[in-house]
């Protein structure tokens, strides 16, 4: 049971990380190769708050989440005010991701490239409260004004521009969302696992986020959380196949490229086609 | 020293050129990013690698080894990930995101078969210097430079000067116009691609004679990628230039300052190049049209 | 003194030493429809894409109502009374009609991002004026029955019109239209016809247009400038136009038996 619990619990802490990559990726259209640095964040930060002070944990998670917002603000204004082409700006937030891990690896407060090992303090109730409240506000952010500007800007930059849109400031307000979503998954991992090295936040963590997002389908929330559940419990299950995972993830989506690149459920959400489904039965049954 | 410091930067920007002129290539035909490419340069070195040891063969036929079999894997590499989706206009951003999947699929799959373990080229070079104006330099640097710089010189002139080169320059120009006058863009796109493969097999051996042999090598190629953009993703010049700019400056911030501070060094250096000079310092202008 | 509505004067923009629009000027007053001519490749969707800031001039300058729109970003201008329209049409394609139409309102709605969150009732109050405004826009252009489709499923003439419903929620003064009539037939121009006068005096715009259809152009048309070569040609009513003997001579070309391409010019 313990093992079971413990696998759901990884699964939506990666869920939460995704869904800011599916803010950014899936709702804004923007690409980006190193999110895990933004998870690498809030894990340090959090990670060294509670050992080296002792800090709540409580503390701790929201000043990770407030160190990776302003990092990202860090990143964000230059890059994004300099209205980059996408794969430029993909390869400047890679940049600033091997940046961090540099640094990470050659700083003694983070006990460098050895890791800082940590207590277990992601109960179960801290990891689904957060994931839920996560979705939740997620959401709520999704359906107001500024994710119908997202949207905008992901279908047609200049037409939005022209809707009265600043582009800048409304892509910096996703990445900033984005990386406050990973910053919380990232102090949440760090004391789930109990441990925290500067490889665990590379470009392939950062490229899986990606994958998993493009898998469940670009603007849409349901689909990247499903794939990423899917994703993160069928390893842990299928240990031995854990070599093959990441050629497998590679293979995935240039697949879904050429064959399905909505992803699971490009621009739909599981309680729209609930409902979707639901008006077909009583149609039938009304019959 | 500097003289040694700078010979030193020259060769490793070499080599940066050489990997971007691929990137260069490609995006100047197809106008994306190809990430994809130092998947190619790592299995070159791993082609040339086995050349080198298990058929005991010299540099030369190392070398058209390496290049002919990275070209073909390139080009194999854009029939299967690329080619569907250009064919039905898919945007810059789906090909990108192939480009990963194919980088994942290579990399990972050289790790679950060969290994993660590093492996080392027989040494060709033998630690030989050559004595110029008072400075010793290592052969090895001085004759990755001057390859590199041949294999670009060679490429000018074939784009410059063959038919083939004419339909290339022209499918930078316009795709679409280039296969309504005739032009089999299949087979040029193809040609492209092998030729960004066979940069990409001479980069990866001299990556490997100089450093090692791993599944991600590859990531070198990032920084060969931030040379294109420097010098202006799409423009050969550029890449040039823009490779043998980064390597010096690299290779002068690892000696004078540290080797710790280098990566992030170009990291920053990139972006404040592209706050400046969004096109990079040889690269057309591309404004949207609306 | 009052300032006219738009004033172009002395504008150019070169790109990469072809001179797309050269040293220009033009006034607007409010009110009208005036139409943006000339032969294909004289500059018109250029002096658009200036007006908008979508590009910089080389020289010269815009005034709207008497301010300089010189260093303005698109959407400041967009915030200073200008919407248009694109000629290749740029809808938000995956969202819905009334998605579209609604997005300029959002991006100048009053809610802020905590409030958004939590989804207060000020935002879902916010949230159901926006969708009204917007239905009785779309009403307006007599589209409402496809709001809840997805933009890039509509035929082609009812994306232009979508376009317009979009442009129009930008509470503009000024409306430019790029070839709104593209692509239509003569029933369908006429009705566009109308539907650009009725826009015109319910939303209080004055609206410069570029278009081809000579026969729409001479039929809404209060006011009409001709452009050549990036320069202006003629400039007044289309009476006046229509017989100019540099107008006829350059742009229409020398008068034919056959009315071959009399139409579309």
């Amino acid at each position: 049971m313990d093992y079971l619990l413990n696998i759901v619990m990884l699964a939506g802490i990666n869920m939460i990380a995704v869904l800011g990559v599916a803010v950014f990726t899936g709702f804004t259209g923007l690409f980006s190769l190193g999110h895990a640095a933004f998870v690498g964040i809030g894990a340090y930060t959090s990670g060294v708050l509670t050992y080296h002070w002792n800090a709540p944990f409580f503390l701790a998670i929201l000043a990770g989440m407030a160190v990776t917002g302003v990092s990202s603000l860090i990143i964000g204004i230059p890059t994004l005010r300099a209205n980059l082409r996408s794969d430029y700006f993909a390869i400047t937030i890679l940049g600033f991701g091997e940046a961090l891990r540099v640094s990470l690896e050659n700083l003694s407060i983070t006990n460098g490239a050895r890791g800082l090992s940590l207590d277990e303090l992601s109960h179960p109730a801290w990891v689904f409260g957060a994931l839920a409240v996560s979705v939740l506000l997620t959401r709520n952010f999704l359906k107001s004004r500024f994710g119908a500007m997202f949207m905008a800007v992901r279908e047609d930059p200049v037409a939005a521009e022209m809707a009265g849109i600043n582009l800048f400031r409304t892509r910096l307000l996703s990445l900033v969302v984005s990386a406050v979503l990973c910053g919380l998954s990232g102090a949440l991992l760090a004391h789930r696992l109990a441990f925290i090295q500067p490889v665990m936040f590379t470009m392939t963590q950062s490229t899986q986020l990606l994958a998993t997002v493009i898998a469940g389908g670009m603007g849409s929330m349901s689909g990247p959380l499903i794939v990423s559940f899917i994703f993160t419990s069928m390893p842990e299950a299928l240990r031995w196949l854990n070599m093959w995972r990441l050629p497998a993830y590679g293979l995935l989506l240039v697949l879904i490229m050429i064959y399905r690149p909505q992803g699971l459920l490009g621009y739909r959400e599981v309680p729209s086609l609930l409902r979707g489904g639901l008006e077909k039965w009583r149609i039938r049954f009304s019959r | 020293m500097l003289l040694q410091t700078l010979v030193t930067g020259l060769s490793i920007g070499g080599i940066y050129s050489l990997m971007a002129v691929g990137y260069s290539l490609i995006a100047s035909i197809l106008s994306f990013s190809n990430f994809a490419h130092g998947a190619v340069i790592m299995l070159g070195a791993y082609i040339g690698l086995a050349l080198a040891t298990k058929l005991n063969l010299g540099l030369g036929l190392v070398l058209t080894g390496g290049v002919i079999g990275a070209g073909f894997i390139a080009v194999f590499n854009e029939r299967i990930a690329y080619a569907a989706l250009r064919h039905r206009n898919a945007p810059p951003l789906y090909l990108m995101i192939s480009a990963m999947g194919c980088s994942m699929f290579l990399e990972n799959m050289v790790y679950a078969t060969i290994g993660s373990r590093l492996y080392g080229f027989p040494e060709f070079f033998k630690r030989q210097v050559v004595h110029v104006w008072g400075s010793s330099l290592s052969l090895l640097d001085v004759s990755a430079f001057v390859v590199s710089m041949a294999a670009i010189l060679a490429l000018h002139i074939f784009i410059m000067r063959t038919r083939t080169g004419i339909a290339i320059r022209a499918g930078v120009g316009d795709m679409t116009m280039c296969s309504l006058m005739g032009v089999n863009t299949d087979r040029l796109i193809s040609i492209v691609f092998f030729l960004a493969g066979a940069f990409a097999g001479v980069a990866g051996i001299f990556l490997g004679v100089k450093y090692l042999v791993y599944p991600t090598m590859g990531w070198v190629t990032n920084k060969a990628y931030i040379a294109a953009v420097i010098g202006g993703l799409g423009s050969l010049p550029g890449a040039l230039i823009g490779g043998l700019i980064l390597g010096v400056v690299e290779t002068l911030v690892s000696t004078y300052v540290s080797s710790v501070v280098r990566d992030i060094f170009s990291f920053s250096m990139l972006i404040a190049l592209l706050i400046c000079l969004p096109n990079g310092l040889m690269g057309r202008e591309t404004e949207e049209k609306v | 003194m009052a300032h006219p509505l738009l004033e172009v004067s002395e504008l150019s923009r070169s790109f990469g030493g072809i001179c797309a629009v050269n040293s220009l000027s033009f006034r607007i007053e409010a009110g009208g429809i005036t139409g943006l001519i000339g032969p294909n490749g004289a500059g018109k969707t250029t002096v658009f894409n200036l007006i908008t800031a979508v590009y910089r001039p080389s020289s010269g300058a815009i005034l709207l109502d008497g301010h300089d729109l010189a260093g303005k970003r698109p959407y400041e201008v967009v915030r200073a009374g200008v919407a248009r329209t694109f000629q290749n049409i740029r809808l938000f394609g995956r969202l819905t009609c009334l998605e579209n139409v609604m997005t300029p309102i959002c991006a100048r709605g009053a809610h802020g991002r905590f409030a958004a969150l939590f989804r207060t009732p000020s935002v879902r109050n916010e949230e159901r004026r926006a969708r009204e405004s917007a239905l009785s826009t779309l009403d307006a252009l007599g589209i409402s029955d496809t709001a809840n489709l997805i933009a890039s499923t509509l035929p082609y003439g009812l994306q232009r019109k979508l376009e317009i419903a979009r442009a129009l929620a930008c509470n503009p003064r000024l409306l430019l239209l790029d070839e709104p009539a593209a692509g239509m037939n003569d029933a369908e121009m006429s009705e566009l016809g109308d539907t650009i006068v009725r826009v015109r005096q319910n939303f209080d715009v004055t609206i410069i247009l570029i278009e081809h259809h000579i026969k729409l152009v001479m039929g809404i048309c209060t006011n009409l400038v001709v452009m050549e070569r990036g320069a202006l040609l003629a400039e007044g009513k289309p009476n006046d136009i229509q017989n100019d003997e540099r107008v006829v001579a350059a742009y229409l070309g020398r008068p034919r038996a056959s009315g071959g391409k009399k139409r579309h010019v």
